[in-house]
């Protein structure tokens, strides 16, 4: 079982009423859930590197999940930076950024594709 | 180029007959002096010998100095020319080289001509006079020939045109230089060639949506792509590449297809929403926790996400009767502000998840106007859809409708979002657009718009928009009061059936199509 006490989870995403109900199931897992609409600022915030898990949409208002990622990953831009990061989107994505997310991210899933429950077995699958 | 030597050698002589006829108009003195002087003979003639080998010299002198500057000129610029000469330099400083440089001159330039000849020769060899074949450079298929170095041996017009060049500026270009293409696949051009030149004689391979990377203004191009290589072609004609257009066909395919991945994103949200609901109610009731305040509000979210994929599926069919000229309206006297409200309403939900409110302006006593209501909904909710979306960091969406001038009825939906910019606001009504800025971070399919300019033309009314980037967009348009209406049609129509989603009605009042 997956330690879930005070890990704080991050989630950028756009439909707030998405990140409503996945801030519900993850707090009921015990883990402490933070949401943020607008892309600019979730990098702002993701940057502060006081998270351990990210979920990452990628259509998102004023910065997209693509470059949001590649400005965690990047050492210089944002130094420190150990967090996981889970996309979660519903976007269907070309070959070549999918390749691109690949070698990035910890984890990709199709918000369609899961409920919340399982959205929350494979954070707790992440967090080991 | 004996002819140059001949001229040379004749300019030579004329130098010489000129200082000849000199000499003897001097002589010629002499020998009148001598006969009439009282002087002593012998001293005149020392004297005039002496003037006469003075001014000979001075004379070829000045005239060798003359003759030997523009030639020195000449001389360097052929030599430039003319790199590989085998001909020696000549020394300038020796005045009695002019002669020499003159031959020398002469020999360089029969070189150049003879060099000039024999790449003209190999180039008419090498493309086994390609160039000079009408026929074949008029082929209305564009193609091209590459030697053994990927080096263009010769390009039809129907190629120079389709990329846009010159075929002067084609040949003799290496070909990657000339074109850059993008394949679908790691399955290239180049990886094939490479392959083809290692391990065969002769090889023949295509490929399909091969893409012309953009040069200048040079429109897109998409082809398949045919190429024959036989290592041993004459003339070193080794590879034959041949290009088929599907410019169209292939652009269509894309935008097809990125509406597809766009739809399916627009359907996939509020699937999420639904299976999401459905667990937390289901966990609620195994759980026993059943707060009916909250079931209340997870039901209503859930309607507003059914109605969302209703709407989305709604917009796809009537884009689909828009193109086969399928779409009917049923047109109603109807209580314009009652629709207006109605709509509004139905949108604010999904506006308040964003933190925006949506403010309803109606101005009193408006006429009653003639409106399909299942239609002009998708109108009303395309733009406030439209306005979420875009709202950007602002709280407000205003709804306005009045009567204005020309007596129609008028609704403004105005944003204070990211606004549109000029360029592109001509493109908004057209299927599939999607401002290119916005594409990675706001969904849509590019159906909204096209879609109520379509609705709102069968109206009769218009639909236009204004904009300022980082202020805002104001979307318009007008209705035709219903009593307008009824007299415009009553002229054209007679009684027809009208089908609707359930079923089919007579029609007592107005139809469209």
């Amino acid at each position: 079982m997956a330690d879930s006490k005070n890990k704080r989870i991050l989630i950028i995403e756009d439909e707030f009423l998405i990140g409503e109900l996945y801030a519900r199931a993850l707090e009921k897992e015990g883990y402490q859930a933070e949401l943020i609409i607008d892309g600019a600022e979730a990098l702002k915030k993701a940057q502060t590197n006081e998270y351990d898990i990210i979920l990452l949409d990628l259509m998102l208002p004023n910065l997209d999940g693509v470059e949001i990622l590649k400005t965690l990953r990047n050492p210089e831009l944002t130094p420190g930076f150990k967090a996981k990061v889970i996309i979660t989107t519903n976007i269907e994505e070309r070959k070549e950024i999918k390749k691109a997310i690949e070698k990035e991210a910890d984890g990709y899933v199709i918000k369609a594709d899961i409920t919340p429950s399982e959205l929350v077995s494979l954070v707790n699958s992440v967090n080991q | 180029m004996e002819e140059l030597k001949r001229i040379t050698v004749k300019s030579w002589l004329k130098i010489f007959s000129i200082i000849s006829l000199l000499d003897i108009a001097l002589i010629w003195l002499l020998y009148y002096s001598l006969k009439h002087t009282k002087f002593n003979s012998l001293y005149i003639f020392y004297s005039f010998s002496f003037i006469f080998i003075l001014l000979n010299l001075v004379y070829i002198r000045s005239v060798v100095k003359k003759l030997i500057q523009p030639l020195k000129f000449l001389w360097q610029t052929i030599a430039h020319l003319n790199q590989n000469s085998t001909v020696e330099k000549p020394d300038f400083n020796k005045l009695k080289t002019a002669k020499d440089l003159t031959i020398n001159l002469a020999d360089q330039i029969i070189q150049l001509f003879t060099i000039q000849q024999d790449k003209t020769k190999e180039q008419d060899q090498k493309s086994n006079g390609l160039n000079n074949n009408t026929v074949i450079k008029n082929i209305p298929v564009p193609f091209l020939i590459l030697d053994n170095n990927e080096n263009v041996l010769f390009a039809n017009e129907a190629l120079g045109k389709y990329i846009g060049m010159q075929t002067a500026d084609i040949v003799n270009k290496n070909f990657y230089m000339i074109m850059d293409m993008s394949f679908p696949s790691e399955d290239t051009f180049d990886v094939w060639l490479k392959d083809s030149k290692q391990n065969t004689a002769t090889s023949i391979k295509s490929w399909e949506r091969v893409r012309l990377a953009v040069r200048d203004n040079h429109p897109v191009r998409l082809f398949d792509l045919a190429a024959y290589y036989n290592k041993d072609n004459p003339q070193n004609q080794t590879t034959l590449i041949i290009l088929f257009d599907h410019t169209k066909q292939y652009m269509q395919d894309d935008q097809a297809i990125s509406f597809v991945a766009l739809g399916v994103h627009e359907l996939r949200t509020p699937l999420t929403l639904l299976r999401g609901y459905v667990e937390a109610l289901k966990e609620d009731l195994n759980n026993e926790q059943i707060d009916n305040q909250q079931v209340q509000s997870f039901l209503t979210k859930m309607d507003a996400s059914a109605k969302q994929m209703t709407s989305f599926v709604n917009n796809i069919l009537n884009v689909a009767r828009i193109d086969n000229d399928q779409l009917e309206l049923n047109l109603q006297s109807e209580d314009w502000p009652k629709i207006i409200s109605d709509s509004v309403e139905a949108m604010r939900l999904r506006a308040k998840i964003r933190g925006i409110e949506i403010t309803l302006d109606v101005a009193p006593d408006l006429p009653k106007v003639g409106v399909d209501r299942i239609s002009i909904y998708e109108v009303i909710s395309n733009l406030i859809d439209n306005a979420i979306k875009y709202s950007g960091q602002a709280k407000t969406i205003n709804v306005k409708t009045y009567l204005n001038s020309e007596g129609l009825v008028e609704t403004c939906v105005q944003d204070y979002g990211v606004g549109i910019n000029e360029n592109i606001m001509s493109n908004l009504f057209t299927k599939y657009y999607r401002d290119h800025n916005n594409r990675a971070q706001i969904g849509g399919t590019g159906l909204g718009l096209y879609l109520s300019k379509a609705i709102i033309s069968a109206h009769d009314g218009n639909i236009w928009v204004t904009s300022k980037i980082g202020k805002g967009s104001n979307f318009y348009f007008t209705l035709v009061p219903f009593d307008k209406l009824n007299k415009e049609i009553k002229n054209t129509s007679s009684e027809e059936i009208v089908t609707t989603a359930h079923g089919w009605i007579k029609n007592h009042s107005l139809y469209r199509r």
